[in-house]
């Protein structure tokens, strides 16, 4: 049984649930970053899986899905780094990374 | 030729001298003028002159004397502008009466149908609909009228020299007066409804600032006299009325043909459809029923009164009255063109007025009310004159009794101011009872002599200007078989000479003057009235001159209409309907010299008392047929109470919709808001929930429904 499209989007929808866990369960934020970080690439693992697996031209010449990966994973640095910049700053403002405690937007 | 093309000098003389006066030397007068120093003297020359019959009350607001402020000394810049005034106004006058002359002696002068745009401008282009142009134009109807705006005008300039002596607003008044003349003056000279419709509203506003000019005097509810800012309130709200029909009849000639031009339209309206003409033409004469005071629009002119009597004078003969009269003489060839309907209107809406006011004017007890009530009566002869006209005589007889009644009706405000003047040295307050006055004559003779004889003229005793053209008119009715209106003027005429006597009498006569009571007699006032200054005197003269000679002017019907019929002394006492208008007059002043001059006073009052019908008549009549008073109910109740449901309106249904509104919002959002927890984790529970449910949801449609 060879690999098909399917484990590629079960591997993506599992990992997605994990991120989406870790980004709303956790309590400190680096770990919600990090759960972020998971949906990204869960996300990624699913566009390479149609973009190999698609039925319009050979993969060689269809490169959609992998470029668009690449750009998440560009975007997902920076995102990585402004959001860690931020953390940090709110580490030194508030003394806590804790996200149940960082609600200044409250009504 | 020359002499009409630069005629515009006429027209905007009086602008500059408003200019000249509002930007300069009034500006001068008010800086040169020492404020606290003019305070201070006048608190202590009131506190002196009111004998304490004012009481403490004047403290930094307590101008409400009767009068205008006082400055105890007139500044070199307020001198000015009076001199202004008169000398740019005697330009005016002077000219005016060059072109009169000119155009009545050499007739071939002046075009057929006048002399188009002496001045004009362009306004606005609009498309192919044409253009709107501000563009005058002269022509015999405006050089009568000319002649007589800047005389009275300039007479009046002169005469305000002395009886706005010391006013404090002195500059401001003349300025205003330059105004008014201007206003008239664009009426006169415009050659199209735009242009007329500026003028009319331009004569709206200074008669406004005119009437309103002694901001700071109160109402005198006892005499039924109103505050000059009220007065010049209503002046303005009723003439807004009358234009209401004006602008709604000038818009459907415009609809209809395109144009503005009065004489294009005389050619354009002959294509239209005749019921829609008459009924603008209709409309445009309410225009002139407010301006001209014609009944039911006439209670302004009474409550215009509160002005200073010069401007009462101004307005009365050459003005504000005087435009309305004017306008449908200048608009004459279109109400020719219109059905018969158009012109009975006009003569019964004047025929009414007249007997209406008259009868009114019989028991007022104040001296210029009825002054202003006799205008209206006359008015309203003017407009019958007009209505009776016809093809035959064209605008010539209605405008012939406005060019004489302009001089005797002048003269007459004149004399009441000069006596109000008087009275107000003597008594140093203002009188306007004539309960308070009686064998002024001997005291004021000049006054009284020039008021003797306007009384003449307005009477028509023969061989007096107002004889002329009241009898004129008054036969011209019977000419078309209108014996309604026959009986009506006629009847008029007698209760004009019957009112007119009683005010001379109960003002400069009395039961024990001289001339069988006709002349000085008991002076019921306090102090002791003197004759006024000759800057006032010297208009009287004037006046009374012109009141008498004004009505030789047999060719006027011809002069202003070719081909009209002129008068003569062979047709008119040979006519035998003369002499019943002679007789009727006679009546009146005889009835009048009788009940006034022969029996005492008190007798009549209790004559009058004891007699149930004629005591309601006699307080019907004081109370002016209680018009005022429905008027005022008409205003607190109907317009008010309209006012009130619009603003209930407004309160509760439009401010609650929006209210309500955004209560319910604040209702909303009041629990709403909880769940902005300001935590990020809680809004993407939400987020992801809702993509779940979205997903099941498709999930569910893309698998079962297809």
């Amino acid at each position: 049984m060879g690999l098909t499209l399917y484990h590629f989007l079960i591997l993506g929808a599992v990992l997605f649930c994990i991120g989406l866990y870790g980004a709303i369960a956790k309590r400190n934020a680096i770990a919600v970053l990090m759960g972020i970080e998971i949906m990204l690439n869960a996300v990624n693992v699913t566009l390479v899986g149609f973009s190999f697996f698609n039925t319009v031209k050979p993969y060689a010449t269809y490169l959609t899905g992998q470029i668009f990966a690449i750009f998440i994973i560009t975007v997902a640095a920076a995102e990585a780094a402004v959001a860690l910049a931020m953390v940090i700053a709110i580490y030194r403002k508030r003394n806590t990374v804790d996200v149940s405690e960082i609600n200044m937007m409250k009504w | 030729m020359g002499l009409y093309e630069y005629s515009w000098i006429v027209l905007f003389a009086p602008l500059l001298s408003f200019v000249v006066i509002i930007f300069g030397t009034r500006v001068g007068d008010m800086l040169s003028r020492p404020r606290v120093a003019v305070a201070t003297t006048h608190a202590e020359e009131h506190a002196v002159e009111t004998h304490g019959t004012h009481g403490e009350d004047h403290g930094q607001h307590g101008e409400d004397d009767d009068d205008d402020p006082k400055v105890p000394q007139l500044t070199q810049w307020a001198v000015v502008s009076g001199y202004v005034g008169i000398a740019i106004m005697a330009i005016a006058a002077i000219y005016s009466w060059i072109l009169l002359f000119y155009s009545a002696f050499v007739p071939s002068s002046m075009p057929a149908n006048g002399l188009n745009d002496i001045f004009s401008y362009n306004w606005f282009n609009q498309g192919a609909t044409g253009s709107y142009v501000i563009a005058f134009h002269i022509d015999h109807l405006a050089i009568a009228m000319l002649v007589v705006v800047t005389t009275i005008s300039l007479l009046v300039n002169i005469y305000s020299q002395g009886y706005m002596e010391n006013s404090a607003g002195y500059a401001r008044f003349y300025a205003y007066l330059s105004l008014f003349a201007f206003s008239m003056l664009v009426i006169v000279f415009a050659q199209n409804f735009l242009v007329i419709f500026i003028g009319w509203e331009l004569v709206g506003l200074s008669s406004y600032l005119l009437i309103g000019f002694w901001i700071n005097k109160r109402a005198k509810p006892e005499e039924q006299r109103p505050s000059p800012a009220t007065a010049s309130m209503q002046a303005f709200v009723m003439n807004r009325i009358g234009d209401v029909g004006f602008i709604i009849g000038i818009m459907i000639l415009f609809a209809n043909t395109g144009t503005f031009d009065f004489q294009k339209l005389a050619v354009d309206v002959t294509h239209m459809d005749k019921t829609v003409l008459t009924i603008a033409m209709i409309l445009i004469f309410c225009g002139a029923i407010g301006k001209s005071a014609q009944f039911p629009l006439h209670s302004w002119l009474p409550s215009a009164m509160e002005g200073p009597t010069p401007v009462s004078a101004l307005i009365h003969a050459a003005t504000m009255v005087a435009a309305g009269v004017y306008m449908v003489a200048r608009v004459f060839p279109l109400y020719l063109v219109a059905f018969p309907a158009a012109f009975l209107v006009v003569a019964w809406v004047g025929g009414f007025t007249a007997l209406f006011a008259a009868t009114i004017a019989l028991v007022q007890s104040d001296f210029k009310r009825v002054l202003a009530f006799s205008t209206i009566s006359q008015l309203g002869y003017m407009f019958v004159g007009l209505g009776v006209g016809g093809a035959e005589y064209g605008p010539g007889p209605g405008m012939f009794h406005l060019f004489t009644h302009a001089f005797f009706k002048a003269l007459l405000f004149l004399c009441a101011g000069s006596v109000l003047h008087g009275l107000h040295h003597a008594t140093h307050r203002e009188v306007q009872d004539m309960r308070q006055m009686g064998g002024l004559a001997t005291r004021m003779p000049i006054t009284a002599i020039t008021f003797l004889i306007a009384t003449c003229a307005i009477s028509g005793v023969p061989l007096f200007a107002g004889f002329f053209s009241k009898d004129t008119i008054i036969g011209l009715t019977l000419e078309r078989g209108n014996w309604g209106l026959y009986i009506i003027t006629l009847f008029t005429a007698g209760l004009t000479a019957f009112y007119m006597l009683r005010a001379y009498i109960l003002a400069f006569g009395g039961t024990d003057g001289k001339f069988g009571g006709l002349w000085g007699g008991t002076y019921r006032g306090e102090g002791e009235p003197h004759e006024s200054p000759p800057t006032m005197t010297i208009p009287l003269i004037v006046l009374a001159i012109a009141s008498v000679v004004a009505g030789y002017w047999f060719g006027f019907f011809d002069y202003l209409h070719p081909g009209a019929p002129a008068l003569s002394f062979g047709s008119i006492f040979s006519d035998g309907l003369t002499y019943i208008g002679i007789v009727t007059a006679v009546v009146g002043l005889v009835v009048a010299y009788v009940m006034y001059a022969r029996v005492d006073g008190a007798k009549l009052h209790a004559a009058v008392e004891n007699n149930a019908v004629l005591r309601t008549a006699h307080r019907i009549l004081y109370n002016r047929y209680y018009l005022d008073t429905l008027y005022d109910w008409i205003a607190r109740y109907l317009v008010l109470g309209l006012a009130h449901i619009a603003q209930a309106f407004d309160a509760y249904v439009v401010d609650g919709i929006v209210n309500g509104v955004a209560s319910f919002v604040m209702f909303l959002g009041r629990d709403v808001r909880r769940t902005e927890t300001g935590r990020v984790q809680s809004y993407m529970i939400g987020f992801f929930g809702g993509v779940a449910v979205l997903a099941a949801v498709v999930f569910v449609l893309v698998t079962y429904v297809r």
